[in-house]
């Protein structure tokens, strides 16, 4: 007969998680409405105005927009891999934040809720091996539409994915040494005296890098480009498939923006003023999050070989060249 | 061999630092947060904003009437002989008080060009084109102005050239109302990069 302390925890860890799915799911919504508001602002326009006071309901209207769009699936295409590769897309944004911590511990209701999933000893392992599943939806996409320009432009975009993965995990081997720990919860605490990006600036340069090249955002989007010029992974699907992919971008750039406030930028540790901790956090990962569409409206996108060539022979020797200053700096 | 001075070497040690600090992101990136915190250019026109045009706008023709409300056209059809698209049809007749009128004047409004030669040519100042451009319809018969259509058309605009406060009304047909001139002082105050 469970006592009631399990029930409770059942119930809270379930609590969590449709909060969490809740949360997820309904981000990428006014996610799109900032976008368009900063992409237009920065090109001195106003961006959406007119479909709820100032645009807010936009993103209403873009859903209706996608839900009612006919649901073409090409004739010779390989149709349960086709059907499955946008949702595969979606499952790793969603997985990555089971072992992401938002804040300190609250009281509610008389107990103590931790604001987190689940305190994984290896926390940040399983974050990037889990990251690296969202090559499978590219893969699936290109491979499945059965279309000569959407299988190499997901080719050359699962390349791009995977060789930016690897400065992307040596970048945080610095922040681990000098945490003594995967733990995210140890990370963010071991930041209280002074943030990482102190000791670690190379480290977060190469980490927000790579992070822009994971989450396919200029300078790094030459996959999805290609999409306004007719090729790239996603070029067959239409209506809610297609927003799909778009959710699973958004949330990709919003779990490295949360990834480098943990790791890099102390978490939820306020700064002058206090408020709860949760909303530092947010603060913060808003704050990262409008930097990704600050450069995604200020540069040019990268050429293919150019965006390798970063990859392989920028990123890595870098983030190498980090370990071994903070190996020194730690020993 | 090109041995670079000691100024050229103090320039090349400034530009490698400032490549290695990225500088010319960080000036790209300053610039566009500067634009992000200046005022849009855009005119939102029709819901909030509307450009009233200058005096000297051709826009739909009118028919301009004395003080009485009789037309001071006299059927005398040197506009539609002008017209060098001819969509100006003219046909008079004598009215009660045997003054020479027109019976038939229309406009074909899709045919115009909006020249002003019919506005040139009118020897009693009658036929204007005005500022009123906001006629859109959904039948190209619509489009066929004829005399009294013509004659309750809006006057030229005295004074233009300006973006005024507006409100759009979709009752019947679309229409936006001009209300109050702009401070024009923001046109001059938008962040130019030059």
């Amino acid at each position: 007969m469970p006592g009631t302390e399990v029930l409770i925890a059942a119930g809270v860890i379930l609590a969590k998680v449709i909060i969490m799915a809740v949360i997820l799911l309904l981000v990428p919504i006014p996610f799109t409405w900032i976008e368009r508001k900063v992409a237009g602002h920065m090109q001195q326009r106003l961006g959406p105005m007119r479909v709820g006071w100032h645009g807010l309901l936009q993103p209403i209207a873009d859903g209706i927009k996608l839900l009612t769009k006919e649901d073409l699936i090409p004739d010779q295409a390989d149709k349960l891999v086709f059907k499955l590769a946008p949702i595969i897309a979606l499952v790793p944004p969603f997985a990555v934040f089971v072992a992401v911590p938002f804040g300190e511990d609250v009281s509610l209701l008389g107990t103590e809720v931790t604001l987190y999933l689940s305190n994984m000893n290896v926390g940040l392992l399983f974050i990037l091996a889990v990251a690296g599943l969202e090559v499978f939806g590219v893969i699936f996409g290109g491979w499945s539409s059965n279309s000569k320009y959407a299988l190499l432009g997901s080719l050359r975009t699962c390349a791009q994915l995977i060789s930016y993965e690897i400065p992307m995990g040596f970048s945080v081997i610095g922040v681990i040494m000098l945490a003594q720990s995967m733990n995210l919860v140890n990370i963010v605490n071991a930041q209280e005296p002074l943030w990482f990006i102190v000791y670690q600036p190379i480290g977060f340069f190469v980490f927000f890098v790579a992070g822009m090249a994971e989450a396919q955002r200029i300078p790094f989007d030459l996959g999805e480009a290609e999409g306004d010029l007719g090729a790239g992974y996603h070029t067959e699907y239409s209506g809610m498939r297609f927003s799909f992919y778009m959710i699973s971008e958004y949330l990709v750039m919003l779990t490295i923006s949360v990834l480098c406030v943990i790791l890099f930028f102390g978490g939820w540790h306020g700064v002058l003023v206090p408020l709860p901790s949760v909303v530092w956090f947010g603060l913060k990962v808003g704050f990262f999050v409008y930097v990704f569409m600050w450069t995604r409206f200020t540069f040019p996108r990268y050429r293919y070989d150019q965006l390798m060539d970063i990859g392989w022979k920028v990123l890595l020797p870098l983030a190498l060249l980090n370990i071994l200053l903070t190996g020194v700096l730690v020993a | 061999m090109n041995i670079p001075s000691a100024m050229d070497r103090a320039d090349n040690r400034q530009r490698w630092i400032g490549w290695a600090l990225f500088a010319d992101l960080i000036k790209g990136l300053s610039l566009t947060l500067k634009y992000m915190f200046s005022r849009s250019v855009t005119m939102q026109y029709p819901d909030k904003e509307k450009w009233v045009p200058y005096e000297r706008f051709k826009g739909h023709h009118l028919l301009r009437s004395d003080e009485n409300g009789e037309t001071l056209c006299v059927g005398c059809e040197l506009c539609a002989k002008i017209c060098p698209c001819y969509c100006i049809t003219v046909v008079a007749y004598e009215d009660e008080k045997g003054n020479r009128r027109p019976k038939v004047f229309d406009v074909d409004t899709a045919r115009c060009l909006f020249c002003g030669l019919c506005e040139d040519a009118c020897p009693v100042e009658c036929i204007a084109m005005g500022s009123f451009f906001e006629y859109s319809t959904y039948s190209m018969q619509e489009l066929v102005a004829d005399r009294d259509q013509l004659m309750q058309m809006p006057g030229k605009i005295d004074d233009g050239g300006y973006i005024a406060d507006a409100k759009m009304h979709t009752a019947d047909g679309v229409r936006v109302t001009a209300t109050k001139k702009q401070d024009e002082s923001w046109w001059d105050n938008i962040h130019r990069n030059n």
